[in-house]
């Protein structure tokens, strides 16, 4: 059957595309009617006993599977299933329901409904439980129903899965070894399903809505999380370049342009955890360490040397490399109990990142940069230190005397050290515009994407409303980017990219165009983009880049790197 | 015996997810019958997940835990214990 090239817009959840068969995923919890005659209670208790059990051994297995591929974190929902399952609440309203004469099955689907409904009708967090909720319900009319469903842990090689809903249990038995991607009516950019398709690296667009519905089994479609497209009966050409994507192969050594410019490409890391598979995905080293987590979860804040062995770590694990650390950046939207942060009517315009540290945390400030001194005396690679949200000069020279102040402590105290390169985020307009001042005092810039949009737009980032000035193409931020890298160079000081723009591969050709030396990411794209700036020729860049910078508007940007 | 006290939530997350399974779980292990709620709200029963994820508690909030039976007080301590530590040396 031939069926006609159709584009179905969604949004994307991983920035890479795949192509396949679709298997339509049925979860087989179909409702049986109750039968006339009511029913035999005491076996029907029987059954709902039996069927928790099973269900909690399923999720016994389908939780180790997660934490061995997924992660610890992600693998913690299945926790909260078991419990749900054992709910007293639920236990009595299932009793109840069937000693009204309901079969298990029904009786566990009224049982649940109240709940969710409850959970669905408040916001974030809440209404995940919404979504808990169903699975656990789900499972277990599944189990008392003797529910067929498509096995998703034994798809066809080349399956593209497409559903209603994935729920973390669904999600978590996808092999990303043979299933090409999935599509989901339901579903936006932080649901589970999302989230563990990107830990997974499996190209997934969720939210396709009922246009989805009319994609038969069997079509050849293509997953374009690049694009947020999902994509039926894709031409040759889609398909090469999908395949072309899926293939990009871990480099495990820095590259350069067609041309033979070096461009380093590094991750961006948030905890300890995420530093092996960095390595792993052909890291060159780590562009943007984020220390909060030292910090957030707890009751006191890390001691020097707990702070000094998490670095030691991460610069072990690149010899050859570089390790970027930024300074404790707290404020905004993080908050952190034992710190008393300020409510503030505006936090983003407050008092957060290197504020802090030259304020209120300036004790905590000191032992950081104390950890990181010795760290850069100890560790095996080269450790490199940035100041985030610094918006004046003054700022930075007080933050430079601070490392000063502190390298003479440890000298007089005989201990070990040594002083990292050290650089500033770029990530206000104010230091976008005297990057040039700033670059003359310290080794390098690195330009923060998500936060210098959110400023430069007047966009705040979590805000839907405004999502769609929230956007590193539009010339206003493309502008502040040219002229950021511009004034580091002729400062002689290194600059590179630590927001979500460096990891787009979309971007590459233009950032290389922009003159960034080094760009760094979420380690799941890093193939990509390493293998798109080896294909990319810098005179070509440059005149990309050119033209971007010239443009009037982000449609304008977008063309020019679409034609290219 | 009876027991009560006042405890600061720790967890990044609040109540939710790895720490409201952990906190369930300990209720139940417990012949006490325990109950939670805001240090100023309505209390509800410590040993339903539903009940406990709906109070949707946050980081940083204070709650109040009430127990009734022979080891109020050792339920007290686990769940307490659960409370106040980081969701990263939680058990797995």
């Amino acid at each position: 059957m031939s069926t006609e090239r159709r584009v179905l817009p969604g949004t994307g959840a991983t920035p890479r595309a795949g192509v396949g068969t679709v298997v339509w995923y049925d979860p087989g919890t179909e409702l049986p009617d109750p039968p006339e005659g009511g029913v035999d209670a005491a076996a029907e208790r029987e059954r709902f006993a039996d069927a928790r059990e099973t269900a909690e051994a399923e999720l016994e297995r389908e939780r180790e599977r997660t934490a061995e591929s997924v992660g610890e974190e992600e693998a913690a929902v299945f926790d909260a299933h078991v419990q749900f399952i054992n709910d007293p609440t639920i236990a009595d309203a299932v009793e109840d329901a069937i000693n009204d004469g309901l079969p298990a099955p029904n009786a566990v689907h009224g049982a649940f409904a109240e709940h969710i409904e409850q959970f669905e009708g408040m916001d974030g967090r809440m209404a995940e439980r919404a979504d808990d909720l169903r699975d656990v319900r789900d499972r277990l009319v599944r189990i008392l129903t003797d529910g067929d469903r498509v096995d998703l842990a034994a798809l066809p090689e080349g399956s593209v899965v497409l559903a209603e809903r994935l729920t973390p249990s669904d999600t978590a038995q996808l092999d990303p070894e043979r299933v090409a991607g999935f599509a989901t009516v339901t579903g936006g950019r932080t649901s589970h399903a999302a989230i563990f398709a990107r830990s997974l690296a499996l190209p997934a667009v969720v939210g396709v809505g009922d246009a989805l519905f009319d994609v038969p089994d069997d079509a050849e479609v293509m997953v374009d999380g690049d694009a947020g497209e999902l994509v039926v009966a894709p031409t040759d050409e889609e398909r090469a370049a999908a395949s072309e994507t899926d293939a990009a192969e871990v480099r495990p050594d820095p590259v350069s342009t067609a041309d033979g410019k070096g461009i380093e490409v590094a991750a961006n890391v948030g905890q300890p955890a995420e530093v092996e598979p960095a390595v792993q995905r052909g890291a060159d080293g780590i562009g943007l360490y984020r220390t909060e987590f030292l910090f957030l979860d707890r009751e006191s804040p890390p001691d020097e040397d707990e702070q000094f062995e998490t670095v030691v770590e991460a610069l072990d694990a690149f010899p050859d490399g570089r390790v970027v650390v930024r300074t404790l950046d707290v404020g905004g939207d993080k908050q952190v109990p034992y710190l008393d942060l300020p409510e503030e009517e505006n936090p983003f315009l407050g008092e957060r990142g290197i504020r802090r540290s030259l304020g209120p945390d300036a004790d905590l400030f000191e032992t950081q940069l104390r950890a990181l001194l010795r760290a850069a005396a100890a560790g095996d690679g080269d450790l490199a230190v940035m100041f985030p949200l610094v918006a004046t000069v003054e700022e930075l020279e007080a933050a430079l005397d601070r490392v000063d102040e502190v390298a003479a402590d440890l000298a007089a105290e005989g201990v070990d050290h040594a002083l990292p390169e050290l650089g500033v985020m770029i990530e206000t307009p104010s230091a976008a515009f005297v990057a040039d001042e700033l670059a003359a005092r310290v080794d390098f810039l690195s330009i923060g994407t998500n936060d210098l949009a959110q400023y430069v737009m007047a966009a705040a980032r979590e805000n839907d409303r405004v999502a769609d000035l929230h956007d590193p193409f539009h010339p206003g931020v493309v502008r502040a980017i040219r002229r950021t890298v511009e004034a580091g160079h002729e400062g002689d000081a290194w600059v590179g990219m630590c927001g979500e723009m460096a990891g787009d591969p979309e971007a590459t050709e233009l950032l290389v165009g922009l003159g960034l030396d080094e760009l760094s990411m979420s380690a799941v794209t890093i193939p990509d983009v390493k293998a798109n700036v080896e294909a990319t020729d810098t005179d070509a860049a440059a005149d990309l880049a050119a033209d971007a910078g010239a443009a009037g508007t982000r449609t304008k940007v977008l063309e020019r790197i679409h034609r290219s | 015996m009876s027991a009560e006290r006042t405890v600061t939530v720790v967890p990044e997350d609040g109540l939710h997810a790895r720490p409201a399974a952990a906190f369930v779980e300990a209720a139940n292990e417990h012949d006490a019958e325990v109950e939670v709620g805001a240090a100023d709200g309505d209390l509800v029963a410590a040993g339903s997940m539903i009940a406990v994820t709906s109070l949707g508690v946050a980081s940083g909030d204070d709650v109040r835990l009430v127990a009734e039976g022979d080891d109020a007080e050792a339920a007290l301590d686990a769940l307490t214990d659960i409370l106040t530590t980081p969701e990263d040396e939680l058990d797995a």
